[in-house]
């Protein structure tokens, strides 16, 4: 009874061919996660990092690391042959990991933070009741889960990471010169040079002192992902050792100095004021009632139900290079009154922005966008850095200082940012005229001055004076970063223009450090 | 009528696309069809709630659609949505704009008489939709779609009795396309992508409909069900993702109604609700409009 036509054969014939292009549609499409990055090629080893300016330390000896034993001790030469032996027979996975930290630790290691901070980047959820519940550092795992690494809580942490490393890298150099002793590859020719080489004395080993720091500190800044960081620091140092780069005495030492200068800033972490960054409740409306006496409308959470603003006391956790004089000191002027006609001016501007927005500026809204499940802006500044990090070849020490110093002015934006959003406690334009509808999600703290002006700004000062030749694509990212938030609908022009001016100053202050450090 | 959840929004597609009506030689089948979708609760990976900084978020399309009969075993299909968006609380900005245009090819190889019973055919169905604009996918839930291309085979079993008993069951896969985004980078699936581009799973799925098709009258009930091969779940109090696992079982019905004294005009309206999902809305669709027919279309008599 069934009819089987030419026409029905045409059409199966079609048919099969059709899918056969469809399964050829579908061919690879998976994306590569990680970074991209080039075996390291170093332009210098940088020998004299050992004796550059100290940030926290006291100087390169304040944590010892004894002298190692000679490479002809009888334990050495079993380290050797340790090497040896794993060289014979390494697996599919350890090769893969030897390239994989090729790129190079330090850029790794920033990679890896970036994650962390887009894995813990989101708000905790409502209560029933409509209060929202606290992240506790004693029950990271529950919900919400901490930390939420909001845009300050991020820079805090890239910056503890970034200048503890650098720290304990400067001390590691400063023996590495002092005890000369030489990688495995150099003492035995029967062991292979599988990472990238150098002139660099391998004692203690550089690798381990970076896992170090990044184990420790990132454990306690992102307690959720501690099996995560553990095997990510135990692979760097497998990867060091079957690399015939250090040898287990050379980790072993590097671990230790590394351990010990996270201890030191651990114990700052402690004390400088971000546990009271939170602020109470009655704190908060204490910065309502100041704006609204100095004749303002105060700003208000647009979050439904409405939120406690974020980190209201961030300004006042410790900086790096400014004083809490220095942040109060460059404090931008105030903003328009909320009752002048520049501000009726600034947010009409706002609402004729976003609602004639072309297509260019929205791509920038979503690529300055670094809201939750992001690096945050700190971190997409990070991001910014690495190529210019990879092609100028720099040393580990080297790569790790550039890190520190973008990431020293970022943490100083972001408190200096935060003292003046909350000595302000300025609306944001979608208060002052709720017919204001948002590109991008409404950061839940008051608008002046601008957080992504401010940020970026100061990560320029820092970029331009570390890459003068690519000072204006930085500049150019800093105008565009700054935009984004006007054509996104979530600041005023004032925010922008003032944050940016900001921001620069800020930077400054990291600059200066840098000129006289000595490594220039 | 299939309705794409475009992260968790609704869109109105062809009707035809998963239905086992074929027009017959000549015959051209057009129209202009309105949808309205909304939901106020949806499902953040496999936890229901409600958001108040969305409220209730609204998708609406009108659709241009047109069917045409090459042969009576062979029909082409076209729809151009134009969709805007709108949630009714909190500061986000609605969307609005063209989306994704469908083409498909509609066969029927296999045609069996069952006795004096009805009609038993198998249809096969090759579809396509591609972006019309560069609308981004970036901001769920408002975003008018995902920005993908995509590329569906489907397969429908349908018998038609003489007196008008109408079973319709359908399964489709569909692949789709990578996805650019505006940024540089992306947090989706437990993982950190440096990349603007993002991976697409594909998509199962399958639809039943049964009831009552004669001279022209339509009146059946559906179930329907989307399962998304891959894809992230949106994570607490997180903003959905284009990549997301969006899955969804829904339930509704559909009539045609011939308006008297003007066959060649057949008013049409579908519902459909969706009852269990995972990062989608819980939404409610309706969708209604008016199709004329030039000649008449084919009695799916045996």
């Amino acid at each position: 009874m069934i009819h089987v036509s030419k026409m029905t054969r045409r059409v199966a014939v079609s048919s099969v061919s059709l899918l056969v292009l469809m399964s050829t549609v579908s061919c690879d499409k998976s994306i590569t996660a990680t970074e991209v990055l080039p075996a390291q090629i170093f332009t210098s080893v940088d020998a004299n990092a050992g004796a550059w300016k100290m940030i926290v330390l006291s100087g390169p000896t304040q944590i010892a690391v004894n002298a190692p034993a000679p490479v002809t001790d009888g334990g050495y030469k079993n380290e050797l042959a340790q090497i040896k032996t794993a060289q014979a027979s390494l697996t599919d996975a350890q090769k893969a990991a030897i390239t994989y930290w090729s790129g190079g630790g330090v850029l790794r290691w920033n990679e890896i933070l970036r994650e962390l901070v887009a894995k813990q980047d989101l708000p905790p959820a409502p209560n029933p009741d409509g209060s929202y519940p606290v992240p506790n550092a004693a029950n990271p795992f529950a919900d919400p889960q901490y930390p939420f690494a909001n845009p300050p809580y991020s820079a805090r942490a890239y910056s503890y990471v970034s200048i503890a490393q650098f720290e304990a890298l400067k001390s590691a150099w400063f023996y590495k010169y002092q005890y000369k002793r030489a990688s495995p590859y150099k003492n035995d020719s029967g062991i292979q040079p599988l990472l990238p080489t150098s002139d660099l004395p391998s004692y203690p080993s550089e690798d381990a002192v970076e896992a170090a720091v990044n184990q420790v500190l990132l454990k306690l800044l992102f307690p959720t992902s501690a099996d995560y960081i553990d095997a990510k620091a135990a692979e760097q140092q497998q990867a060091a050792m079957l690399s015939g780069r250090a040898s287990a005495s050379d980790i072993a030492a590097g671990v230790a100095l590394g351990q010990a200068v996270a201890a030191v800033f651990s114990a700052r972490a402690a004390n400088d004021g971000m546990r009271a960054a939170g602020g109470t409740a009655a704190q908060w409306q204490a910065l309502a009632d100041g704006a609204k006496a100095r004749g303002e409308i105060p700003w208000l959470s647009q979050d439904i139900p409405a939120r406690p603003p974020m980190l209201p006391f961030f300004g006042q956790v410790k900086a790096w290079m400014m004083t809490p004089a220095d942040v109060v000191k460059e404090r931008p002027g105030p903003p328009p009154s909320t009752s002048s006609t520049q501000m009726q001016q600034e947010t009409a501007e706002v609402k004729s922005t976003v609602d004639n927005l072309t297509r260019d500026q929205l791509a920038t809204v979503y690529k300055w966008a670094d809201g939750v499940s992001t690096a945050t802006p700190p971190g997409h500044w990070d991001f910014i850095a690495v190529p210019y990090v990879v092609s100028s070849g720099q040393s580990e020490v080297r790569a790790a200082r550039t890190f520190a110093l973008l990431n020293m002015a970022l943490h100083d934006a972001a408190v200096a940012c935060w003292e003046a959003k909350y000595f302000y406690f300025n609306p944001r334009p979608s208060q002052l005229d709720p017919s204001i509808k948002t590109m991008t999600g409404l950061p839940n703290f008051p608008s002046y001055v601008s957080g992504h002006s401010v940020f970026s700004a100061a990560a320029a000062d820092v970029l331009d004076y570390l890459f003068p030749s690519a000072a204006i694509y930085f500049d150019g990212q800093v105008q565009e970063a700054a935009m984004s938030r006007l054509y996104g609908g979530i600041h005023y022009r004032s925010d922008i223009m003032v944050g940016m001016a900001h921001g620069k100053r800020v930077g400054e202050y990291t600059v200066a450090f840098a000129k006289t450090d000595g490594a220039n | 009528m299939s309705v794409v959840l475009a992260g968790l929004c609704a869109v109105g597609k062809a009707q035809t696309m998963e239905d086992g009506v074929m027009l017959s030689q000549g015959t051209l089948c057009a129209g202009a069809l309105y949808t309205h979708s909304q939901w106020d609760s949806y499902w953040e990976g496999s936890l229901q709630r409600v958001n108040g900084n969305v409220g209730t978020v609204t998708t609406q399309a009108v659709s241009a659609m047109a069917n045409y009969g090459v042969r009576d075993w062979l029909n082409v299909l076209g729809s151009v949505p134009y969709v805007w968006t709108n949630a009714s609380q909190g500061v986000l900005h609605g969307q609005s704009g063209f989306q994704d245009v469908s083409l498909a090819v509609k066969a029927t190889p296999l045609r069996m008489k069952t006795g004096q019973f009805g009609t038993l055919r198998g249809i096969a169905l090759i579809a396509t939709s591609l972006p019309m604009t560069d609308y981004t996918p970036d901001l769920l839930p408002l975003s008018i779609g995902l920005h993908s291309k995509t590329l569906t085979g489907r397969g429908m079993v349908n018998f038609l009795s003489r007196q008008g008993m109408y079973v319709n069951a359908s399964a489709a896969y569909t692949f789709r396309g990578n996805v650019t985004l505006d940024r540089p980078y992306y947090y989706t699936n437990g993982q950190l992508y440096l990349s603007n581009e993002v991976a697409m799973p594909n998509v199962f799925d399958y639809s039943v409909g049964v009831g009552y098709y004669h001279h022209d009258l339509k009146a059946i009930g559906t179930f329907a069900a989307q399962q998304t091969r891959g894809g992230g779940d949106i994570r607490r109090q997180d903003m959905p993702f284009v990549s997301n696992r969006m899955n969804y079982q829904a339930a509704g019905f559909e009539v045609q109604y011939p308006i008297p004294h003007l066959r060649q005009l057949q008013y049409w309206v579908a519902y459909r609700n969706v009852f269990d999902g995972r990062n989608v809305g819980q939404s409610s669709t309706i969708t209604t409009g008016m199709m004329i027919t030039l000649h008449r279309e084919r009695q799916t008599t045996p």
